[in-house]
């Protein structure tokens, strides 16, 4: 008989225990209840900006998207309306990032791109808002509050994963 | 970063908490509801200035008053008792040269010194009632012929060569008043503001980035027929049978009367004027509306005319709305029934 | 928190834009005019249109229960509502045109309703 040994080294184990660490502080987001609705620091984002610039954007998204299903998973929320505005943030902020990790890193560092991603990750959670949540113009409502977070957020994430990239 | 930090929070909180500068305030003043509105000011000085105004309309309306006591009804009970005369104030003798003028304008439509008549109607209350009808005491009201021109000042002192001459500025005042309004307003440095008594009204700069605008009362029903802007120093009047009147034998009797009959006018319900900005654009717009109103219908053109009016319009009892080609640019319908109805110049 | 970390050129004209953006949507959507009504959906269905000139309290049925409405003379909130976040109630009252309150997991929506007049005064 054949064993199968799947080989891991020193990165695997780093990159998972960054994945860990991704699912614990959006679990912990999760549970903190928000003065507004909707609208978390979203500090997860931080490990998958620094796993971008670290091991790069597919590592990234494995990271995101496995964080944003075993959340849910464990949350008990897998499939609920949260699961599904995680993952089209997730989606639409990966999106983003695609694009903006070209940007020359001499005019654009890590806040650039927290921005950029927070900003489509809201766009995404606001597309899903509009066609499933509420599809009325009752969404205009939201908007500012969560463009307003989204940039507040995406700049104090941003300079967090800055410093730790350069260290 | 702390400061980006902290301009950015103060950009916010600037742009977040910012509802419209504008200030309203309603009262009861001048025998009619009073509106005025300010934009661009903080709250505590429109408040002021508003209520300034408020008590300055209060304290012409008393002096203008038409039937209780007032400077008018003093002048009144003189003209009544002979030729002798009496001390006149300096604005009222202007206010009489004015409405004089005006009178001669629209060939005595506009006339201002048929109190008598206005009385006999029963419009010298602050609610109407049927009167009975006397033929007679109507007649020979008529026949006196009372006009502004028997009216005689000199040396600040005044008096009528006909004692049928009983004045009522009801068709004056509230124009008087509006162009007062502006002229201070504009003296406390007020860019922006919209001034209503008793449906006259008179805009003041602009709403914000866009104009005001108005509406203009359906004579028959609680809504707004049609809205047109206002832009700055233009005023618009309303003379109609929907306010002051009372239905008798199921015609109706309004409180505007044709001074050449004696009989107040019938088929109009509205005759709406939109006067361009001038010292008395507030005057125009109450006075001008009144020759439209009597003039027979193949003479309102030329009675608009004669009292320099550009844009205007008719809404008869037949539901027919007739325009003026230059009001007819303006105006925006609300309703539908009544834009199929309309037709122009 | 941020001690050592300079934003770079790009970075500064990100965040510029982001805040201008932030600023020019509050400024569009965000209504200071008072709400004179009040439409009530469940699901994609819209319950009823009311009145926010009155006291009132509504039961509204949705896909966990029964959300507790209170309106208040110009302003509404939900009272009481099943869901397990409390997201709905923690919004506390409403009273301006626009506003919109959702409890996601029962699937109702309150919108609030403003009577932009079509003109400033009426003359007459």
């Amino acid at each position: 008989m054949t064993h199968l040994t799947i080989k891991t080294n020193s990165e695997d184990h780093h990159i998972a225990k960054l994945t860990a660490l991704a699912i614990g502080l959006h679990m912990i987001e999760a549970v903190i209840p928000s003065p507004l609705p909707g609208v978390k620091p979203g500090v997860a984002n931080i490990v998958t900006l620094f796993v971008l610039y670290k091991y790069g954007f597919a590592t990234a998204a494995w990271v995101s998207l496995l964080r944003v299903f075993a959340s849910s998973l464990l949350l008990g929320q897998f499939l609920s309306p949260t699961f599904v505005l995680s993952l089209s943030g997730a989606l639409l902020s990966l999106a983003a990032l695609f694009f903006a990790q070209y940007l020359p890193k001499k005019y654009f560092s890590a806040i650039s791109l927290s921005i950029f991603a927070a900003f489509a990750h809201i766009a995404g959670q606001l597309i899903i808002v509009w066609l499933w949540l509420i599809p009325h113009t009752g969404v205009v409502y939201l908007i500012p509050i969560f463009v307003l977070a989204a940039l507040v957020f995406g700049l104090i994430n941003g300079l967090v994963a800055a410093k730790l990239i350069n260290k | 970063m702390r400061l980006l930090l902290l301009l950015f929070l103060s950009f916010i909180l600037a742009s977040c908490s910012k509802p419209e500068p504008l200030y309203n305030s309603q009262s009861y003043v001048f025998g009619t509801l009073v509106d005025i509105t300010i934009y661009g000011e903080s709250e505590a000085y429109a408040h002021e200035l508003s209520s300034h105004l408020m008590r300055d309309f209060q304290s012409l309306h008393n002096r203008l008053h038409a039937w209780r006591p007032s400077e008018i009804s003093t002048l009144n009970r003189a003209f009544a008792k002979g030729k002798t005369p009496v001390h006149i104030k300096p604005d009222l003798a202007a206010i009489i040269k004015h409405a004089t003028a005006y009178s001669l304008k629209s060939d005595g439509s506009f006339n201002p010194s048929i109190g008598g008549l206005i009385r006999a109607w029963g419009f010298h209350h602050d609610e109407f009632k049927p009167i009975k009808i006397d033929k007679e005491k109507l007649n020979s009201l008529v026949k006196a012929n009372p006009h502004m021109t028997d009216i005689v000042i000199e040396d600040g002192k005044i008096y009528s060569q006909n004692s049928a001459v009983q004045l009522d500025l009801g068709g004056y005042a509230k124009g008087y008043a509006l162009d007062a309004a502006v002229v201070f307003l504009r003296k406390q440095g007020i860019k922006n503001a919209l001034i209503n008594i008793g449906g006259n009204i008179i805009a003041l700069g602009k709403h914000g980035d866009k104009a005001w605008r108005v509406g203009i009362q359906h004579p028959r029903k609680p809504n707004a027929i049609a809205t047109l802007d206002l832009p700055s120093g233009w005023a618009i009047g309303t003379s109609g049978d929907y306010q002051r009147y009372f239905d008798l034998d199921s015609k109706r009797y309004c409180h505007i009367i044709n001074p050449a009959t004696g009989y107040p006018v019938q088929g109009i319900q509205a005759v709406t004027v939109l006067i361009p900005p001038a010292s008395n654009a507030g005057v125009l717009s109450d006075v001008t509306s009144k020759p439209i109103f009597i003039a027979k219908p193949e003479e309102r053109v030329e009675a608009a005319s004669k009292v320099g009016v550009e844009n205007f319009m008719v809404i008869e009892s037949s539901q027919k709305i007739y325009l003026s080609a230059a009001l007819a640019k303006r105006i925006t319908w609300l309703d539908k029934d009544a834009e199929k109805h309309a037709t122009q110049y | 928190m941020q001690l050592n970390i300079k934003p770079l050129l790009g970075d500064w004209l990100v965040i510029f834009t982001g805040l201008v953006a932030v600023i020019f949507m509050f400024q569009q959507f965000w209504s200071t005019e008072l709400a004179s009504k009040l439409k009530i959906r469940q699901g994609s269905q819209i319950i009823g249109t009311y009145d926010l000139n009155q006291t009132r309290e509504l039961h509204i049925h949705g896909a966990m229960g029964d959300s507790h409405i209170s309106i208040a003379q110009g302003k509404v909130r939900f009272k009481q509502s099943p869901c397990n976040n409390q997201y709905c109630v923690h919004q506390g009252w409403l009273s301006r045109a626009g506003q919109v309150a959702i409890c996601i997991p029962n699937q109702i929506s309150l919108q609030l309703i403003g009577t932009k007049s079509s003109y400033d005064s009426l003359n007459y």
